[in-house]
């Protein structure tokens, strides 16, 4: 008979003590949650240490501070957040914060006109001069995203037009939230199907000697 | 008939959860090898992928953690391996912080091993981590050598053939992301859309939703939806490729296909257990449980 590892037995065990809180909640599953959220916080720092900082800050100073003086920029930034720790010196970090913001923008700003808006736009306004399938699908696309707009419209109380509109609106609206919906179940079911997987062909077999 | 049905309601839950455990237990320890139909979003981008000629450059994101490896693994597997026989040079990266890197080596270890003409450097190259995923892209649009200065060993990138010539994402013919979040929708509406590099995405299906959307927009080449995009995808793979029919009909590893079966068992019975759970409100409706 051969046995799983020992790490493949810990998983087992891990993957259990979460599966009992579906019968009740007990100290297993508190441990294991409190150990998953511990190692999680320390796989992150430890990560954000050895990839980012020691390769992007500290080893280009250490190297050639002449040339890589300028990181020094961004890491002062970086220690400057934390200040807000420190009650009496805490409004320097609004100025990091402020820089950090800034950035994003910048970075997003173009990035959603032209990645999403701009598109998305040209996507909603289509032909509709010809007679073919794809005209009663970009039909119900325009009705579709014509009448949800409506819906959203809060300005202006709603009268005996906009009232059917925002309606119709609503039905699309809870047709997309159930094909999310289902998709959302699609997705939930295949982490199961992977620790199932996991227990069974990874620990339970090896262990009973099937495989 | 209405005593039963009140009890129905009254059930407790843990009989459903346990219903659902033998549900997707059952046909893992015993395959049904169920059919999988395919979508036109998977056919797209695997039409996409088969155009392409050898010795193009492909760039394959590892864009996930472990929640989420039992849908994105199958898929990054699939299309390193299709990368592969089609003699492809493929650009490995990993964007995602928590278990990114560690899943793309997983991965790319896994299928070189299947692949052993496949030469590193020459074939393929592993970039690793890079944190701040949007501004990598961004650096990925002017000098690549920027962003990614060494290899995920800390060798120099200009070491390598594979990279030779290469100067910006603007010149690989194809991105695929495996991802989940926000990193695969950046692909798309940064680096699709500032330097026109072609994307096919394969998100979570809890994402895929959204992505639709670029679909329809033209933005994606292709998508694969979950663990039922990445079975279909195999499914692809293995009617066209009689290498890789061969493997996903033969191999003992986890794949999408496999998964299938309990993702339609299971589906079966939420679908009775939603019609059973409305029948018994309906016919029930105005009496009380205690009335039993």
């Amino acid at each position: 008979m051969e046995f799983a590892g020992f790490g493949t037995w810990l998983a087992a065990f891990l993957t259990l003590a979460a599966f009992s809180f579906l019968y009740k909640d007990n100290p297993f599953f508190r441990f294991a949650e409190s150990l998953f959220a511990g190692v999680s916080l320390g796989y992150y720092v430890g990560n954000v240490l050895n990839q980012t900082l020691v390769p992007n800050l500290f080893e280009p100073l250490a190297q050639n501070f002449g040339t890589n003086w300028d990181l020094l920029v961004p890491g002062l930034l970086g220690l400057m957040l934390y200040m807000r720790a420190a009650p009496r010196i805490g409004w320097i970090s609004r100025y990091a914060l402020g820089i950090y913001v800034a950035y994003y923008i910048g970075v997003d700003f173009t990035r959603r006109i032209h990645g999403e808006v701009l598109p998305q736009i040209a996507r909603t306004i289509r032909p509709l001069n010809s007679l073919e399938a794809t005209t009663l699908v970009s039909l119900i696309f325009i009705v579709g995203v014509y009448s949800v707009l409506v819906y959203f419209f809060f300005s202006k109380e709603q009268n005996a037009v906009t009232r059917p509109l925002a309606r119709l609106g609503t039905s699309f609206l809870m047709i997309s939230f159930g094909a999310a919906f289902g998709f959302t179940v699609m997705g939930r079911v295949a982490l199961l199907i992977g620790r199932l997987n996991f227990l069974i062909l990874d620990w339970i077999y090896p262990t009973i000697g099937l495989q | 008939m209405q005593a039963l049905l009140l009890r129905l309601l009254a059930l407790d839950r843990r009989w459903i959860f346990l219903l659902v455990l033998i549900s997707v237990m059952t046909p893992i320890i015993v395959p049904i090898g169920l059919p999988v139909t395919t979508t036109s979003s998977t056919r797209s981008a695997f039409d996409f992928v088969e155009a392409l000629q050898p010795g193009d450059v492909v760039w394959l994101s590892f864009d996930y953690g472990p929640s989420s490896a039992p849908e994105n693994d199958p898929m990054a597997q699939a299309f390193l391996r299709q990368c592969f026989i089609k003699e492809l040079r493929v650009i490995v990266t990993a964007l995602y912080p928590l278990g990114g890197l560690g899943l793309a080596n997983q991965s790319v270890a896994k299928v070189t091993a299947e692949f052993p003409e496949a030469k590193y450097g020459v074939d393929y190259i592993n970039l690793g981590y890079k944190d701040g995923a949007a501004a990598v892209m961004r650096t990925l649009g002017q000098d690549i050598a920027s962003a990614f200065p060494t290899d995920v060993n800390g060798r120099p990138v200009s070491e390598f053939p594979i990279m030779q010539g290469l100067r910006t994402i603007r010149q690989v013919d194809l991105v695929f992301t495996a991802s989940t979040g926000l990193i695969g929708e950046w692909w798309i509406t940064q680096v699709y859309s500032q330097f026109g590099t072609p994307v096919i995405i394969g998100p979570t299906a809890v994402s895929a939703p959204k992505y639709y959307a670029f679909l329809n927009s033209g933005q994606l080449v292709g998508m694969l939806g979950g663990m039922k995009g990445a079975a279909e995808y195999e499914n692809l793979l293995a009617a066209k490729h009689e290498t890789l029919g061969k493997y996903y009909r033969g191999t003992k590893d986890f794949t999408a296909t496999k998964g299938m079966d309990g993702q339609t068992v299971l589906h079966g019975v939420i679908l009775a257990l939603i019609v059973l759970g409305n029948l018994a409100f309906f016919l029930t409706r105005g009496k009380k449980a205690g009335a039993a």
